[in-house]
């Protein structure tokens, strides 16, 4: 079945979504529903929508039926149990839909006083740190999708990291989209306490794998509190079928201190709406964002980063990558601000895109917003095909040409998955490879 | 097997780079086992003789004919012509970030010997010509020239003429940007690939490689021509005495 679409669509009143949770939370899902309501579409003129139609992410919830996973879903649950068993990891969360929360831990080897729950049990047990975090990056007046997720997220999943707790092995959540028809609102929280570390795979998989049999719709929010001097690794891996309407809005907080790597990995959905954004709102605090993009037959991928320096002496560094092939187009857009008061910043930000055919579009936008002097900052952008000078070296050797561009593209994407994770980094360099099988 | 027979034969090569001929009408005969040397001033033609050879897309071979064991290349993309047994040394190599230089030469290894082939020995034959060239085992895991010296690049060069040890080695300014040390090592590596059934063509700007790797015969290319051949004592007399002479004897400087 297909999703209705009406840009004009306001949530009812009567929504069950706005009954669930405890009274402060209801209020907020009220306060965001009303924000819904009034907001208009965003402005097109805007960088953040110039290349993206709003009008597609305005569907109607209650058009959606709750489906069953798919086969794929089953098979990736399988391999990280797997991990799970054999220790790699420490501990798995499935997310159905954003509805049906599962977390599985590994048995003997649980980290002392890391809580992993859904959102919907958090909000209960925790009632304070909910209260106080949820809602605190991202919430009604965000935006429009912000404050339509705000409203009508279903259930999601919680993470507190103690202060001085190291959490050793990654935790992998497992986001999986319902089929077509579907739609679903992911929504996770993340505090890591002070002089504490974490590593999360985020995976977003799933949904409607043939657009003209109908679409499935995901729109999902995270948000990220990195206390003083804490240490997080955040890999969102989005390999959606091609089916997916998906839109995904990131904020992570850093305090004094605190040091964040962002890994946002984009090789799914049919149109997909991406928005990373780190705030460096504590002295010291520093964010990394090493992004890698991979788009393939009409896929249409926008991305936008944003690193917000609130505070003084912090550091931000982005180098984002794009592969592109057959006829997909890529739009990034990189916002860069630096307050007045946020003195002695060192800002850094490039975007580089490697086009493997004539068809493809890549739209790279750099915006530096810097309000005070004495920072050091720089941007850069390429795009453009192989240097055929490459091509024709590795070809001297006896390899193939379509090898040799196999092998360059796969050297290229190299830098951004180094530090992720060994188990998925193999996974992403398999996706990578069946993406050129065919080149 | 006929040690004196002929390897590498092109006959009146030209060569255009964006429509401007550079090479005119170069023709040479390489028997196994000889060493030949084509000297020559910048811009003389060398080197984009050496890259229309292997097959530069962006040189254009507008005449002649090269056959290496009897068989004609200039049909072949480069990889057909590596496979076939020719290789060129790079002047100036490129970095591939993200691929090491063992995943290379592996890949580079197993389309000369054939995708099912067995690449059992890979490992302990490239160590062992990484040994022999005195390069650091680190390099395995490095990613190919990236940020290499000049030297290291050059070095790499003759580690894969020496793990694909091709029929007919090119071997481009091969020399320069090279310290003394380097030199010598770059040296014993192309000694150590030479023997009776493949041969090598030398192209420099200078004679000092030919210190260490003799020559049985030299060539000097002037202006897109060969103009005139000798031995090795051709390359000392240019060494005392530079192209000036050459250039009067033989130069057509076009006057612009």
């Amino acid at each position: 079945m297909n999703i209705v679409t009406d840009s004009k669509y306001m949530i009812p009143h009567q929504s069950p979504a706005l009954e669930r949770g405890p009274a402060w939370l209801r209020e907020k899902r009220r306060a965001s529903q009303t924000e819904f309501n009034e907001l208009p579409l965003p402005r097109r003129g805007l960088h953040l929508w110039r290349y993206t139609d709003p009008s597609g992410f305005m569907a109607i919830p209650d058009s959606a039926d709750e489906t069953a996973p798919s086969e794929n879903y089953k098979l990736v649950e399988k391999l990280e149990l797997d991990h799970l068993k054999s220790g790699n990891l420490e501990a798995l969360v499935t997310d159905f839909g954003g509805r049906d929360i599962k977390v599985s831990r590994s048995g003997d080897d649980v980290t002392k006083g890391l809580v992993i729950s859904s959102l919907s049990e958090a909000a209960n047990s925790h009632a304070e740190l909910i209260e106080k975090h949820l809602y605190s990056l991202i919430g009604g007046s965000s935006g429009k999708f912000e404050a339509m997720n705000s409203a009508l997220w279903n259930d999601g999943i919680f993470i507190y990291v103690p202060d001085n707790v190291e959490v050793k092995k990654p935790l992998h959540l497992l986001r999986e989209a319902g089929v077509e028809g579907s739609i679903q609102y992911p929504r996770l929280l993340v505090v890591v306490g002070k002089n504490a570390s974490l590593t999360i795979v985020d995976e977003y998989g799933g949904g409607s794998s043939d657009f003209r049999n109908g679409q499935s719709y995901s729109n999902a929010v995270v948000e990220i509190i990195a206390e003083q001097d804490s240490r997080l690794r955040y890999i969102s891996l989005q390999r959606q079928a091609s089916g997916m309407q998906s839109y995904l809005t990131h904020r992570a907080q850093a305090q004094a201190g605190a040091s964040i790597l962002t890994i946002p990995l984009v090789f799914g959905a049919a149109i997909s709406k991406q928005n990373f954004g780190v705030l460096l709102d504590g002295k010291g605090a520093d964010s990394k964002m090493y992004g890698l993009l991979f788009g393939t037959s009409r896929q249409h991928l926008d991305n936008h980063t944003l690193h917000h320096h609130r505070a003084g002496m912090t550091t931000s560094d982005i180098d984002f990558k794009v592969v592109l092939r057959d006829k997909a187009m890529s739009a990034y857009t990189g916002l860069i601000r630096i307050e007045e008061d946020a003195k002695t910043c060192e800002a850094y930000q490039e975007n580089r895109n490697l086009l493997l055919s004539d068809s493809t579009r890549a739209q790279t936008v750099p915006e530096l917003e810097i309000l005070n002097e004495d920072v050091s900052c720089s941007h850069g952008a390429t795009a453009g095909p192989i240097d055929p000078m490459q091509i024709f070296q590795l070809q001297s050797r006896g390899i193939h040409e379509a090898d040799a561009v196999r092998m360059i593209v796969s050297g290229y994407v190299q830098s951004s998955l180094k530090l992720v994770p060994e188990d998925l980094r193999e996974r992403i360099s398999e996706f990578v490879a069946h993406r050129l099988e065919d080149i | 097997m006929s040690d004196k027979s002929t390897l590498f034969k092109f006959d009146n090569i030209s060569v255009t780079v964006e429509g401007k001929q550079v090479v005119n009408s170069v023709s040479l005969n390489i028997k196994r086992g000889e060493v030949h040397a084509i000297m020559g001033p910048n811009g003389s033609g060398k080197s984009s003789l050496s890259n229309a050879l292997m097959g530069h897309p962006a040189y254009n071979i507008t005449n002649g004919q090269a056959a290496l064991d009897g068989v004609d290349i200039l049909g072949m993309a480069a990889d057909e012509r590596s496979r076939a047994g020719l290789f060129l040394a790079f002047q100036y190599p490129l970095a591939i970030p993200g691929v090491t230089v063992a995943n290379f030469m592996r890949t580079a290894l197993q389309a000369h010997r054939g995708k099912d082939a067995d690449m059992a020995d890979f490992r302990k034959l490239f160590k062992k010509k990484m040994a022999d060239l005195s390069i650091d085992p680190t390099f395995a895991t490095r990613y190919l020239n990236d940020g290499f010296s000049g030297g290291e690049k050059k070095r790499i060069e003759i580690l894969q003429l020496s793990v694909l040890d091709p029929k007919m080695a090119i071997l481009d300014e091969t020399d320069s940007g090279l310290d003394i040390d380097a030199l010598k090592e770059v040296s014993k590596g192309i000694n150590e690939y030479r023997n009776n059934n493949n041969a090598v063509l030398m192209v420099t700007h200078y004679q000092r490689l030919l210190n260490y790797v003799k020559p049985d015969f030299v060539h000097v290319m002037m202006d897109g021509r060969l103009v005139t051949s000798g031995g090795p004592e051709l390359a000392l007399k240019l060494e005392d005495q530079g192209y000036e002479w050459v250039e009067k004897e033989f130069g057509q400087k076009a006057e612009a």
